[in-house]
């Protein structure tokens, strides 16, 4: 779905995001973990979505809330609310089983955003964010790679899952 | 304002006007005649609202409020209040004809406190397009201090028929909202002035375009681009009207449509394109036809789904839960993908500040010449890690430490520990 310009423009993005992290880590003299990559080129991800989809404008305005969230735990450390689990007072009870629902609902927790929005517009997104996730796979293989091994996304992901499984 | 003449006004006070405080009705101008008195009421947003009495509805723009039909400014609001009446007390109707008899007046009305202030118009159907008794008649009735105050209308005062009273409503609706809240004090005393004035314009852009559309279109006639164009329209002078207008109407243009068998097949439509679209995107679908998915599914409630499986022709099972499945897995294997991506970039990074660019750029940088199988390994990965030999790797590439069979929670070790023996490159 993404036009080889797209890719071009992600990939460039992505490079200056990988920069800024490097920086951002140097001074602390630790390499950057993993967690802090994938965080940064999912933001880039959702700035070349232009904030057009859900998922892009969820996935910066978490980044933000994120960011606040972290200086306030700075600021202060508030002793954690001791409340126990609620769960266990109460017998939980069974939820509609119909799998569709549960299965939609799943969809709507991977897909960042996208919890409480309608089954179309849920498609909708799922689409964009399908074809998003596959662009941003493709740049990062690209790039530290010699012999780029150019395999069908969808297979290797099949393998795996199915060595896990 | 007139010398101030005293009305039966306990008896309007007590009994009409109560009523049209309860609508928020503050009347402006009255006719009176014996048998079609016309008020004419401002709404405590500023839409003028003419008030006639009558047993049904009249026309488009009508609202039959208890025994009052009220042409009602804007149409959309007006169709949806047809079937809501203001509780009217009983015997206004005696009382408006006892009143009228005795010929109050509309300066005596305008002195009663604004919230108070009732105007009730009677118009009888018998009566519809024919020429009311001149405007003449009514006031002969009225005492001649009061005569001054509507000498402009006598010439235009003729008693409007159904049509001519919708246009009425709709000039005023162009009177209200073509000037907004500031013009409301004014109107008050411009009412009467304006009236004439905008009676004798009749033709208005904006009301034409009230009074001349229809708003139920009719739905066996129009295909639903047509239709979705029609609301469209109907969106957009919705978003002209003010506030609690605009409101109304969209809401009333959100509950459409017209058959629900019509609205029911539009998001069958929808989400079977889009369901179509992602099979093709996803590849474990990309060979099961799309199957008809279950609708019921998808409306309101859902309904569980082991009967929307159905074998297609090429023998796998497919359904909505199914590829539900499908698309699930695959947004899985995606994300961890690209955690693992990043993980490698982590690892690799500390060595390769500044050759990211063309690394990127060429997609091949400066280790075209390393031998390290690249993503081979991950073709054949498994939970056991790989056999090979740590030092010859170091010598020739650095980028061993992405040769981990990593995933799960084994990452973090594998990089750290390889991240501390690999020596560094200046």
């Amino acid at each position: 779905m993404e036009s080889e310009s797209q890719q071009r423009i992600y990939s460039t993005k992505l490079v200056e995001a990988l920069r800024h992290v490097r920086q951002n880590s140097l001074p602390t003299s630790k390499s950057p973990s993993g967690r802090e990559i994938r965080h940064a080129a999912d933001r880039v991800l959702a700035v070349a979505a232009k904030g057009r989809t859900r998922w892009s404008r969820a996935i910066l305005a978490s980044r933000l809330s994120l960011r606040l969230a972290n200086s306030r735990k700075h600021r202060k450390a508030k002793p954690g609310k001791v409340t126990g689990c609620s769960r266990l007072k109460r017998p939980e009870k069974k939820r509609s089983l119909p799998a569709v629902q549960k299965k939609v609902k799943v969809l709507g927790r991977l897909v960042p955003g996208c919890r409480k929005v309608s089954f179309p517009n849920l498609l909708e997104e799922a689409t964009d964010y399908i074809a998003a996730l596959e662009m941003q796979v493709r740049a990062m293989m690209r790039s530290p790679s010699s012999s780029p091994v150019r395999r069908s996304i969808g297979s290797a992901p099949a393998l795996t899952c199915k060595a896990l499984a | 304002m007139g010398p101030k003449e005293k009305l039966p006004a306990h008896r309007v006070r007590t009994v009409i006007l109560p009523a049209f405080r309860k609508v928020g009705l503050v009347p402006l101008f009255q006719q009176w005649s014996s048998s079609r008195p016309l008020w004419i009421c401002l709404s405590r947003l500023g839409s003028l609202h003419l008030i006639v009495r009558g047993p049904r509805f009249l026309g488009e723009g009508s609202v039959i409020w208890g025994n009052y039909v009220r042409i009602h400014p804007y149409p959309a609001r007006a169709r949806r209040n047809r079937t809501r009446s203001a509780p009217i007390p009983g015997g206004i109707q005696r009382i408006v004809n006892l009143t009228l008899e005795n010929a109050s007046s509309f300066t005596a009305l305008l002195e009663l406190p604004a919230t108070q202030a009732v105007e009730l118009l009677h118009l009888s159907q018998s009566e519809e397009g024919t020429q009311a008794p001149p405007s003449g008649d009514i006031f002969q009735g009225i005492g001649d201090d009061h005569k001054p105050y509507l000498p402009s209308f006598d010439g235009n005062l003729t008693f409007p028929s159904n049509r001519a009273l919708i246009e009425a409503a709709a000039k005023f609706s162009v009177f209200a909202a073509g000037e907004n809240s500031p013009e409301t004090s004014s109107v008050p005393s411009n009412s009467s002035a304006n009236l004439g004035k905008v009676k004798s314009e009749p033709a208005e852009t904006d009301s034409n375009p009230n009074s001349s559309q229809p708003l139920v279109p009719d739905p066996t006639v129009e295909n639903k681009t047509q239709r979705s164009a029609k609301r469209k329209e109907q969106r957009k002078r919705a978003k002209g009207l003010r506030r609690r207008a605009r409101t109304r109407a969209l809401k009333k243009l959100r509950k459409l449509p017209y058959r629900h068998s019509e609205l029911v097949a539009a998001r069958r439509e929808k989400i079977n394109a889009r369901m179509k679209l992602l099979q093709e995107l996803v590849p474990g679908c990309s060979k099961v036809r799309l199957c008809l998915l279950d609708y019921a599914a998808f409306n309101n409630g859902f309904v569980p789904v082991t009967f929307s499986q159905k074998r297609c022709f090429c023998g796998k099972i497919s359904g909505t839960a199914l590829v539900l499945d499908e698309i699930i897995n695959h947004v899985q294997s995606l994300q961890r993908q690209v955690e693992f991506l990043s993980m490698r970039l982590a690892a690799v990074n500390p060595r390769i500040d500044f050759n990211l660019d063309s690394l990127f750029a060429t997609e091949g940088g400066p280790l075209v010449d390393s031998n390290f199988p690249s993503m081979a390994s991950l073709s054949t990965v498994s939970r056991n890690p790989i056999q090979w030999n740590r030092e010859q790797y170091q010598q020739q590439c650095p980028f061993d430490a992405l040769h981990q069979p990593f995933w799960g929670r084994e990452e973090d070790n594998h990089t750290f520990h390889f991240s501390r023996e690999l020596p560094f490159e200046s």
